[in-house]
């Protein structure tokens, strides 16, 4: 069996070799589309990563912790209790939760109004902590005048820019923010404008505010307690298995009231959609590119088993049996797409790493700044190399390979012995 | 007394050629004992490479049976066939039909690679062959670079070489001169004579015919006379 395999092998190399230049010219054209293919998912998966990122920081996370009653009222009195969100926090000190954590962002969320002398808007107000925030999210590089908030500060408020001009407030000015307290009444904060952003989102500049968690617990009279815990992790690949873990220790930390681990597929459906568009028509391109690449592997293949016809007779008279003719023209196109493949994956990678493994910028495309799912998105987009994309092109380039080869196999496989004889008369 | 190298009972093959039916060969009867050296000749369609491929399993008949060194043929599979060719059979072809990607020797050792024999002793077996059929010096050469005396020489020693129990060539000389059909013909004997090489040759060629020991004559599918002859040798 072994020697067969081996002659197999050497036969269908030399045949290979002795069709040089109609196999060069397919493997040219499986070399292009592996490129291609290779370039196109890692640039996809930077993109996505990109949007992910930009998205899960100017909102919750990868992963968001909060109580299940708050998932669905959004009502302070659904918030987490201090000692649910010190227990959560010592369990993530603890470690052991797959993926690494890159921020914790403690968050107290509330709707309310903002007041000036010149009138009054409704307003998100986020109450966080400052240096771990500043971490989290990307509101501080958005910072268009003043700062962004300090660990120590108490009346201060980072304020969206749109709101700032609602209110006519500038640097320093103080407004009134009022929302409904933990005991259901109407409290009001007076806080100071210490800095402003415009993240370019209409609705968050026009109506998104970050105060202190400290000065948001004391005024509306649940000091200590946050609505969400928000994890940053190193990059969305993490979520699934972190998010498993996390919530089998909420469960045994918190019994029938467990808390939630809410990953960002769940807290932002939009752009989980968007990303399975993305991908979907990605490989739909990919799909066409690579059947019409098949095609000529077919004609390839089929035309190198029709013109040795006679050869699969000899070889079947010779002792081999219809099946190992079928796996000689197996082997022919693997080795035709499978050898390409990886020349075309190597070039796909090698090219994108140097031409662009910094970055691909856009920017000359954008006339402005590019939202997408409520999320301003950086214009460089940086390509992302995985593994198991490589594993998953060359899958891919195998089982293109092996789909092609099918049906000349089974030419070459039901070749009638005597009648390619026949020839010879 | 061992198995006849070939044994046929009553074996008929018919093929339906639109609403016609071809009776190729019609109920022939043969047998073969180990070392013979045996000329089936007849006209063209007399059913001589019909019964070649019955007997070399490429084609199953339509009745009858057929035994290579005593294995039936007939109910084999076709996986079960082609380990039979493998190592009961050895098949000669008009047109060499040797595989332009391997050299001479390593297309000689084919059945052997078949059949998982180590290099050492392919080389050894094959060698001896190249020369005594006078190719010595020639292993590595490609078929393209072969004359078509040489290259059905090395399709002889193809054949030979797993010491099949019958080797069956369907015109071997009919595209050679007669400078190198006489040189195939001395190496087959030779084999015949010395190895004990059993062949069956379907052919036109009279000079083959002159130097079997036994002529069958094919007519229309089925054995008109089957005789013993003294075979004229080459001087």
């Amino acid at each position: 069996m072994r020697f067969k395999t081996t002659v197999i092998a050497r036969l269908a190399l030399r045949n290979l070799r002795r069709q040089a230049r109609r196999s060069l010219l397919t493997a040219a054209s499986m070399i292009a589309g592996s490129a291609l293919l290779i370039f196109s998912l890692i640039l996809g998966d930077g993109t996505h990563e990109q949007w992910i990122d930009s998205a899960v920081r100017m909102a919750d996370g990868h992963l968001s912790i909060l109580s299940p009653r708050f998932r669905a009222s959004r009502a302070l009195k659904d918030r987490m209790p201090a000692e649910s969100r010190a227990a959560v926090e010592q369990a993530l000190r603890q470690g052991g939760i797959p993926g690494e954590i890159r921020a914790v962002a403690p968050r107290l969320a509330v709707t309310g109004m903002a007041s000036s002398a010149a009138g009054a808007r409704p307003a998100r107000i986020l109450g966080v902590e400052p240096a771990g925030e500043a971490a989290f999210s990307l509101l501080d590089e958005k910072l268009q005048q003043g700062r962004y908030l300090r660990p120590g500060d108490r009346l201060a408020a980072y304020v969206g820019i749109g709101l700032l001009e609602a209110l006519d407030l500038r640097l320093g000015s103080k407004f009134v923010l009022t929302a409904q307290d933990a005991g259901g009444e109407i409290a009001g904060q007076l806080v100071r404008v210490v800095g402003t952003f415009r993240t370019g989102i209409p609705e968050a500049d026009r109506s998104l505010l970050h105060i202190p968690l400290s000065t948001a617990g004391a005024w509306l009279g649940c000091s200590g307690d946050v609505t969400s815990l928000g994890l940053l992790l190193e990059n969305s690949q993490q979520v699934p298995q972190a998010r498993r873990s996390l919530q089998q220790r909420l469960s045994e930390t918190h019994g029938t009231e467990a808390l939630l681990a809410l990953s960002w597929r769940e807290s932002l459906p939009e752009l989980d959609a968007a990303v399975k568009i993305d991908d979907f028509s990605n490989y739909l391109f990919q799909g066409i590119l690579f059947s019409i690449i098949a095609l000529g592997i077919v004609n390839t293949v089929l035309m190198s088993v029709m013109y040795r016809r006679r050869e699969f007779g000899v070889l079947q008279a010779l002792g081999l049996t219809p099946g190992q003719s079928a796996s000689l023209v197996l082997v022919e196109g693997l080795i035709l797409t499978v050898l390409s493949g990886t020349i075309g994956i190597a070039l796909g990678l090698s090219v994108t790493w140097f031409l662009w493994g910094e970055g691909l910028d856009l920017s000359s495309m954008m006339d402005n700044e590019w939202t997408f799912s409520g999320v301003v998105m950086d214009p460089v987009v940086v390509p992302r190399f995985r593994v198991a994309r490589m594993v998953q092109g060359l899958s891919f380039i195998f089982l293109i390979g092996m789909l092609a080869s099918l049906y000349p196999a089974l030419r070459a496989m039901r070749i009638d012995v005597a009648e390619t004889m026949k020839f010879e008369r | 007394m061992g198995n006849p190298a070939l044994q046929t009972e009553a074996v008929w093959k018919v093929f339906h050629q639109e609403a016609e039916k071809v009776r190729a060969v019609r109920g022939v009867t043969l047998t073969i004992q180990p070392g013979e050296f045996v000329v089936l000749a007849g006209p063209s369609g007399s059913g001589k490479t019909t019964l070649l491929n019955l007997i070399g399993g490429l084609t199953r008949p339509t009745d009858g049976r057929v035994w290579v060194d005593g294995l039936e043929l007939t109910r084999m599979s076709s996986r079960e066939l082609a380990r039979m060719r493998l190592e009961k059979l050895g098949f000669i072809f008009q047109s060499y039909n040797l595989l332009p990607v391997l050299s001479a020797l390593e297309n000689a050792e084919f059945p052997l690679l078949l059949r998982g024999l180590e290099r050492g002793q392919r080389e050894h077996r094959v060698r001896e062959l190249f020369q005594r059929t006078g190719l010595a010096g020639l292993e590595h050469r490609r078929p393209g670079k072969l004359s078509g005396g040489q290259q059905q020489r090395v399709a002889v020693i193809r054949a030979v070489v797993g010491e099949p129990a019958l080797v069956l060539a369907d015109e071997p000389t009919a595209n050679l001169d007669s400078a190198a059909s006489d040189i195939l013909l001395t190496v087959m004997e030779e084999l015949n004579r010395d190895l004990g090489t059993t062949f069956l040759f379907a052919t036109h060629d009279s000079r083959l015919m002159e130097r079997s020991r036994r002529l069958i004559h094919l007519v229309d599918g089925q054995i008109a006379s089957d005789q013993w002859q003294e075979p004229r040798r080459e001087s």
